[in-house]
């Protein structure tokens, strides 16, 4: 019995010992890491939507969180930035979409994916980005939906998950903005 | 020298993709891409050197009976450093191989060799497995990603070796793809072997 105790109490130390070097190292890493997520997302907004400042605003309910871009220069609305998550065939896809006051697509960038190397993993093309452009609500389909967005050669799925999270988000938005008097 | 012959071993004799055969779930899964498998490799050499290392330090205080939980909780925690590291200071490359780091802990080539080498051997030599084994490990990943790539998307590092005309070969980057690859590898190295 004894000697069993003396094992578990050997494996202890040894666990304290590792759990000791890793809140060491998380606390060295995590503030670098959180500091590089936020910048990658202020720059990811400058280049959707330029010269703009950036408010964060949400819903009524709070659920749901977004950015206005009010223009440097002139002071007006230039639209608004937020992040759409759909799943895609092996991740959950993160993209951060910029629309203008009339909820056009002004541009769109995906930040956060893990879908196939070489077929998926082409929705990070500058190409792919730019077929979203100028498009609204309705035309945010995948061409075997009936919308405009041609789907990535073997990853419709990818592509339909995009096209929707995006569609659904600016619904929200839209329900959002309606709901707060802030248009 | 045993130091350089057992260091040497893990790169030809003993590879461990292609002659021992571990290590397979990680091989399939991230032999996508030459910078997938060159990050993966590099990865699990660093974390194949520390824990040997410090399982060839600490086999005297290892009670037997409990030395795989014991290797197992010095593997996890190299990883996790590994995994929070990369994630802050090499983020493009963390993002692409993401769901992989944390396999690492269960990739039998580094508990494998805690287990049959750094447990019964000491801490230099150890280190010198560990490197040998580790550079096998990434240059088997690069040598079937290289083949996976370059049919598969027509590149080699992202940087195009066949015409834009060339239709990618898409099987060869989906999963069958590396099953295949790695077959033909592995009868390639037998007939080389066999000859001798």
């Amino acid at each position: 019995m004894m000697y069993y105790a003396k094992l578990g109490f050997i494996l202890l130390i040894f666990c304290a010992v590792a759990a000791g070097i890793l809140a060491y190292v998380n606390g060295l890493t995590a503030p670098v890491i959180s500091q590089r997520k936020e910048l990658e997302e202020t720059q990811t907004r400058q280049q959707l939507i330029p010269n703009s400042d950036f408010t964060l605003m949400s819903s009524a309910d709070s659920s749901f969180s977004f950015y206005k871009a009010i223009d440097k220069s002139s002071g007006t609305t230039n639209g608004y930035a937020f992040i759409s998550e759909g799943t895609g065939y092996s991740s959950r896809i993160k993209t951060m979409v910029g629309v203008d006051t009339l909820f056009q697509v002004l541009a769109i960038k995906i930040i956060d994916q893990a879908e196939t190397p070489g077929l998926g993993a082409k929705c990070q093309d500058q190409a792919y980005f730019d077929m979203y452009a100028g498009l609204s609500e309705t035309d945010l389909f995948v061409d075997k939906d009936g919308g405009k967005i041609k789907s990535i050669t073997g990853a419709t799925i990818t592509t339909r998950a995009v096209t929707n999270s995006i569609r659904e988000q600016i619904a929200i938005l839209k329900k959002a903005l309606i709901a707060g008097g802030d248009k | 020298m045993r130091f350089f012959s057992e260091l040497a071993k893990g790169i030809v004799k003993d590879n461990p993709i292609f002659v021992l055969v571990l290590g397979m779930c990680p091989t399939l899964a991230v032999s996508t891409s030459v910078k997938n498998g060159l990050g993966m490799g590099m990865a699990a050499t660093f974390v194949l050197i520390c824990s040997n290392i410090i399982i060839s330090l600490i086999k005297g205080v290892t009670p037997p009976k409990i030395r795989i939980p014991v290797y197992i909780v010095v593997i996890a925690a190299f990883v996790t450093i590994i995994d929070m590291a990369m994630a802050a200071y090499a983020a493009e490359l963390h993002k692409s191989l993401g769901l992989f780091i944390p396999l690492i802990v269960v990739n039998c080539i580094i508990l494998g060799r805690a287990e049959a080498f750094a447990s019964k051997n000491n801490a230099l030599n150890s280190l010198a497995d560990a490197v040998g084994m580790g550079a096998g490990f990434t240059l088997a990943l690069v040598v079937v990603a290289t083949i996976r790539e370059i049919l598969g998307n027509g590149t080699w590092l992202d940087i195009r070796v066949l015409p834009q005309a060339y239709d990618p070969m898409l099987i060869a980057i989906l999963a069958p793809g590396a099953f295949i690859t790695l077959g033909f590898l592995m009868a390639l190295i037998n007939i080389i072997k066999g000859r001798k």
